[in-house]
């Protein structure tokens, strides 16, 4: 398992290097620059930049230059923003974008293997049909539409009681964060109970839960202490892919919700070509999905016994 | 309830699915009596119903498609079939133990073995944690899986096929039950190992007097194991008796198949018969005897009209022993009846 890890986290940073690489490529191959934009051109933030990223000299030296700083973990200063370095961004607005995709991972998760565990036990019948429903429209339709059909509910709600339930946008109390998560982690959840279903029916046709009705045991013994543990290993695989999906999904729903937010960040710098900004989020989300990827394969680990103790 | 000699009694049992391509008769009429203290074999080809047989019996098919459409089954008097699901799972487990075919699919991958063991003793004889694993020490010791006390903390994947299956007798005999069903037990397993599990399984019989019903479609487990045979064919039992009845006095063409396809050690006979033929289509069973279309035998009254069970004790569904049937090979092998009727 240890060596399996190691081997994991070599690839890990191989992974990121590559991100890191493809982003300063493709930055410098748009046209224009984050100096010609208006916000940025300032006498002293010019020569400051000029002075410490050497952005006229050749592309191959810069891009050694900024590999270097970022393996002593600094992502540089950004252009848009007077002495505001890009650690201080990160250090600012990701707890909120991981408040955020943490709460809607956890929505996603429970919702998906509750949704899906229900609609298995009703096979076929209405509570399933209905929850199939649901699932396809959680997946079909995007999560922007989710968010503006969602703030224009809010609204009416507090119109109609005459006083502020839920906030439409911003960020704060645990109230203004609910409708946000729940919107993000929408498709993820339809996804995962769909997944969640497939897995009980699979799992209550195999024979050791025969086994377990042969020995007698209570249909409830039976779904808590051997179909749902069983049923729950493919929920967990896809843990790593869906949080990389409420990453991104959180740009928008950030966005729209105006969350101040790493995610909202991200596509502001994007739109005024903020190298440093675009560079520094872009590897720290890289870094941050690929940890996580293999965080999920240790939890897995820790569910399957067979993985844990290297059977497979 | 009843002190007769009989630990399981089914009585005319048929059971059929409902599928979308009709109604599958999966079991038509099966009778059959478990000695107590026996081995009581069902034998047959692949897909003849032996399974369904027994499943239905302990509720374990799934209804729908499934039907018990008739008969009844006593366990030691107690009627098994139509009662309540709860009424079942204190039966399931603690007065019949199961064991199946495939030993690696059968245990919960999650779980270690030993606390797959333990939650039988626990359900059924609220036993707590740690008394349950006492008593599964001592199990894992009878079933002979050496280093008990490590193994019993270990998963399902990291035993041999052989082990798992003693694991799974281990759990099927944890309750000391009046009756154990072994579907197949050692299909799955090479040679050496089935050999090992068929004497485990003959070794806790002679312990503890277990009844056994041994499903299995080798006439050679049967031939070791069994003292009696019940031999069904296309959903229906075809002869039933005494293992030597069914060996030395076969009165079912069917059942002289079966042996002539026996793999023999005498080089001579070397070539391995099969039955020509296919057993019948089980959503519309013919009129007559299901094996007419493979009985070298058969005559007209075969092919339209459905043959009584002739014999007490020793029994026969074939029409070759009507007072009138022309000389055949099992012709007289009722008559010749020893053992008590049964
Ligand atoms: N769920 C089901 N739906 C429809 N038909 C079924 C179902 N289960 C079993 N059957 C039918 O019942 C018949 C008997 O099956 P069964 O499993 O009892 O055979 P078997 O004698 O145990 O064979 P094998 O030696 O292969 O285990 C088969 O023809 C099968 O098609
Ligand atoms: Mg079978």
């Amino acid at each position: 398992m240890l060596s399996y890890i190691l081997k994991r986290l070599g690839i890990g940073v191989f992974t990121i290097w590559f991100i890191a690489t493809a982003t300063f490529t493709a930055m410098h191959m748009v046209p224009g620059d984050p100096l010609s934009n208006e916000r940025g051109t300032n006498e002293i933030i010019r020569a400051n930049l000029e002075r410490q990223y050497g952005l006229d000299k050749p592309v191959f030296q810069q891009y050694l230059l900024y590999m270097g700083n970022m393996l002593k973990g600094d992502f540089g200063i950004a252009f848009s923003e007077e002495n505001r370095s890009v650690n201080d961004i990160i250090r600012e607005h990701f707890p909120v974008s991981a408040t955020l995709g943490l709460l809607s991972l956890l929505f996603a998760t429970a919702g998906g293997v509750l949704w899906g565990a229900l609609a298995a036990l009703y096979r076929n019948r209405l509570p399933d049909a209905v929850l199939m429903f649901l699932v396809i429209l959680g997946i079909s339709v995007p999560s922007f539409v989710f968010a503006a059909l969602s703030q224009l509910l809010i609204l009416n709600l507090n119109q109609w009681a005459g006083r502020s339930i839920l906030p439409v946008a911003g960020w704060g109390d645990f109230r203004s964060m609910l409708v946000p998560a729940l919107v993000l982690g929408m498709s993820t959840m339809a996804f995962m109970t769909r997944l969640m279903r497939s897995s009980m029916l699979e799992v209550a046709n195999t024979d050791y839960i025969r086994t377990a009705r042969a020995k007698g045991l209570s249909p409830t013994r039976i779904f808590f202490r051997h179909q749902l543990r069983n049923a729950i290993l493919p929920v967990i695989t896809v843990l790593g892919p869906a949080i990389a999906i409420i990453t991104t999904g959180g740009f928008v729903v950030e966005s729209v919700f105006a969350i101040p937010g790493l995610g909202r960040y991200f596509v502001q710098a994007v739109a005024q070509l903020d190298y440093t900004v675009i560079m520094g989020t872009t590897v720290f989300f890289g870094a941050f999905l690929v940890l996580v990827v293999i965080a999920v394969d240790i939890l897995y680990g820790f569910i399957d016994p067979r993985i844990r103790l290297g059977a497979v | 309830m009843s002190s007769s000699e009989y630990a399981l009694e089914v009585d005319r049992l048929a059971v059929s699915f409902d599928t979308y391509g009709g109604v599958v008769q999966a079991v038509r009429d099966v009778s059959f009596k478990l000695r107590k203290g026996r081995t009581l074999a069902i034998v047959g080809e692949s897909g003849c119903g032996k399974s369904v047989t027994m499943q239905s019996i302990m509720g374990l098919i799934p209804m729908p498609p499934g039907r018990i459409t008739q008969g009844s089954a006593r366990l030691n008097g107690d009627e098994l079939l139509g009662i309540s699901q709860k009424a079942l799972n204190a039966i399931r487990g603690n007065r019949v133990g199961m064991i199946f075919q495939d030993p690696m699919s059968s245990l919960n991958p999650t779980m270690t073995i030993g606390r797959q063991i333990a939650e039988t003793l626990v359900v059924h004889r609220g036993l707590s944690t740690s008394a349950a694993r006492k008593e599964v020490l001592e199990l894992l010791r009878l079933v002979q899986i050496p280093e008990a006390e490590k193994r019993i903390d270990q998963y399902p994947f990291e035993f041999s096929g052989g082990m798992l299956q003693r694991v799974m007798i281990a759990m099927a005999i944890a309750c000391k039950p009046e009756v154990l069903i072994a579907d197949e037990p050692t299909t799955a397993l090479d040679v050496t190992i089935q050999a090992q599990i068929l004497n485990l399984l003959k070794d806790l019989q002679e312990r503890y007097g277990l009844s056994i019903i041994l499903i299995t479609h080798d006439l050679g487990v049967v031939a070791r194991m069994a003292h009696d045979v019940a031999v069904m064919y296309a959903g229906q039992v075809v002869e039933a008796g005494s293992v030597d009845d069914i060996f030395y006095r076969s009165a079912h063409p069917y059942t002289l198949g079966l042996r002539a396809a026996m793999p023999s050690n005498d080089p001579e006979k070397r070539t391995l018969r099969i039955i020509p033929g296919s057993p019948p289509d089980l959503f519309a069973p013919p009129p007559g005897c299901a094996f007419a279309a493979r009985c070298p035998h058969a005559m007209r009254l075969c092919h339209e009209h459905a043959p009584p069970l002739y014999g007490t004790g020793h029994i026969a569904r074939c029409w070759l022993h009507h007072p009138q049937a022309p000389e055949s090979p099992v012709r007289g092998n009722i008559a010749t009846l020893t053992e008590p009727a049964c």
